[in-house]
């Protein structure tokens, strides 16, 4: 489910999990799924930060 | 026929055209003012137009180096101011006029013509704030479209890596300024909506004058802004009128520092930002941990007050069994009864003990054992004699005697009683008599009362 979120949406599940935690109507079992859910999320949104590559390409124009 | 004072040695073409040039030197650094016609472009970059008024015409060209650098490129119709110099190329002929600069000769009427793009362009609604493209959260890579050389790029770049360490960076060099800067400048952002290697493009210069940002209010080049498929960011740097550019840009920034801010986020705020959210599910699973190991306790607790109750009362209840249980096994009611019996024995032993011990003491006290032989012996023989008397009596009256001597006796068989007298019996009726050996069954054959 994970693998196609771009960091923004990754960024929303993991704060749409965050709030569903800190309402405190989750029963136990729900809200250790919703940390592991989160915890994912977390994962993604790191990973999606360094997925970058720094370099520097030119592309100059295809001479006439 | 030529005269005499005529008669030198005659030039030979190329002297004489060598001579023209020579003369036509001064003819340097001229304005001229004129409307252009027959622009095509040559071999090798070259433009070649005349430049005319109503009544004559001049060949012109304007080079390739020099066309990248003029403001605009002349087009058919267009009245121009060109700036250059006149020379006569012996080769062909023909004088032209080697054009460097170009430039408008009527800036109001230009800016009428902006104002009719622009007013066509915000009927299409290519000015709407709801047509334009929202720029990506995060983009891996970042396409730059202007001039390699200068600060510009050098800001951007600064900007973009300051803010964000391993982002992406692709240069498409283009000329931002010149004729050939509208074609240059849209056929970047054509190849870069086709390549895709980027996310988000930064169009951007270095500010200039209204002449020298005319490729930007050109409508090629708000034409390939508005058909990018990728977000357009403007950086023209200007601080005059907006460029057509800039409105159809989906943002518009003012300098390379800004646009770079649009575009990348600050790795450092994302970190901090996510490093926040983890403290809050840490916080929250803590927290959460916490309260329910607490109600555990609460539990805990309780089932450990209850519990002794609970088990006090099951202790009871399987002493109580096992009591039952004790009770009602074979071995223990054995048990049990051998004492019992045991108990009785004891107590009949002691009883008897006790009767013998009475008697003994009687017996003691009373007699001494000569009187009890005596009398013993005595009442013995006495005992003797009544019975002797009494068998002798028993003998006489015994049945079998009177039997033996004759007699029998008759006994009703349904009565069972004896018959004493005729009376008591009837004829036919069945009789048993007993005789001093066996037994005879009558029937009654005659009764004689």
């Amino acid at each position: 489910m994970s693998e196609q979120l771009t960091y923004e949406q990754a960024l929303e599940k993991l704060d749409e999990k965050l709030k569903l935690l800190e309402d405190g109507d989750l029963s136990l079992e729900d809200a250790l799924k919703a940390v592991d859910e989160a915890r994912v999320y977390l994962k993604v949104c790191t990973e999606r930060l360094e997925a970058a590559r720094k370099k520097i390409e030119i592309r100059p124009e295809p001479s006439e | 026929m030529l005269r005499p004072e005529e008669a030198q040695r005659p030039y030979t073409v190329t002297e004489l055209a060598n001579e023209i040039r020579r003369e036509l030197r001064p003819l340097t650094a001229m304005l001229v003012k004129g409307e252009v016609t027959g622009m095509k472009q040559g071999a090798g970059g070259h433009y070649n137009f005349s430049i005319r008024d109503g009544v004559s015409r001049l060949d012109a060209v304007l080079f390739a180096d020099d066309a990248r650098r003029v403001t605009t490129l002349p087009e058919d119709g267009q009245v121009f101011i060109f700036r250059g110099r006149v020379d006569f190329f012996g080769k062909t002929g023909r004088l032209s006029f080697i054009t460097d600069q170009v430039e408008f000769d009527d800036v109001g009427k230009l800016r009428a013509r902006l104002e009719e793009l622009k007013r066509r362009l915000e009927v299409e609604g290519a000015f709407a704030p709801g047509r334009k493209r929202r720029l990506p959260f995060l983009p891996q890579v970042v396409a730059l479209i202007t001039s390699p050389t200068g600060a510009v790029i050098h800001d951007l770049q600064e900007t973009i890596w300051e803010r964000y360490p391993n982002m992406g960076v692709v240069v498409y060099p283009v000329q931002v300024q010149g004729a050939a800067a509208p074609m240059s400048i849209s056929r970047a952002l054509r190849r870069c909506n086709e390549e895709g290697l980027a996310q988000v493009i930064v169009v951007a210069r270095g500010g200039g004058s209204f002449e020298e940002l005319y490729a930007f209010n050109t409508e090629i080049v708000a034409r390939a802004i508005l058909g990018s498929r990728l977000p357009v960011v403007t950086a023209l740097g200007h601080t005059s009128d907006r460029t057509v550019a800039d409105m159809v840009a989906d943002v518009e920034a003012r300098t390379p520092t800004e646009a770079g801010s649009r575009v990348v986020p600050k790795k450092a705020d994302l970190i901090a930002l996510l490093r926040e959210r983890e403290r809050r599910l840490d916080r929250e699973t803590n927290q959460r941990l916490l309260r329910e190991s607490e109600k555990l306790q609460v539990k805990r607790a309780r089932l450990v007050q209850i519990l002794p109750a609970m088990v006090r009362v099951r202790v009871d209840r399987l002493a109580h069994a096992a009591a039952n249980l004790a009770r009602l096994s074979p071995v223990q009611q054995v048990a049990r009864r051998e004492e019992a019996l045991r108990e009785r024995s004891r107590r009949l032993a002691a009883a008897g003990a006790a009767r013998m011990t009475r008697a003994r003491n009687a017996l003691a006290s009373r007699r001494a054992p000569d009187r009890l032989e005596r009398a013993l012996v005595e009442r013995f023989a006495t005992e003797q004699r009544r019975l002797d008397h009494l068998r002798q009596q028993l003998v006489a009256f015994s049945p079998e005697a009177v039997l033996a001597r004759g007699y029998s006796i008759t006994i009703d068989s349904e009565t069972g009683r004896v018959v004493r007298s005729a009376a008591e019996t009837a004829t036919n009726r069945k009789l048993r008599i007993r005789l001093a050996t066996g037994r005879l069954g009558a029937r009654v054959e005659e009764v004689e009362p």
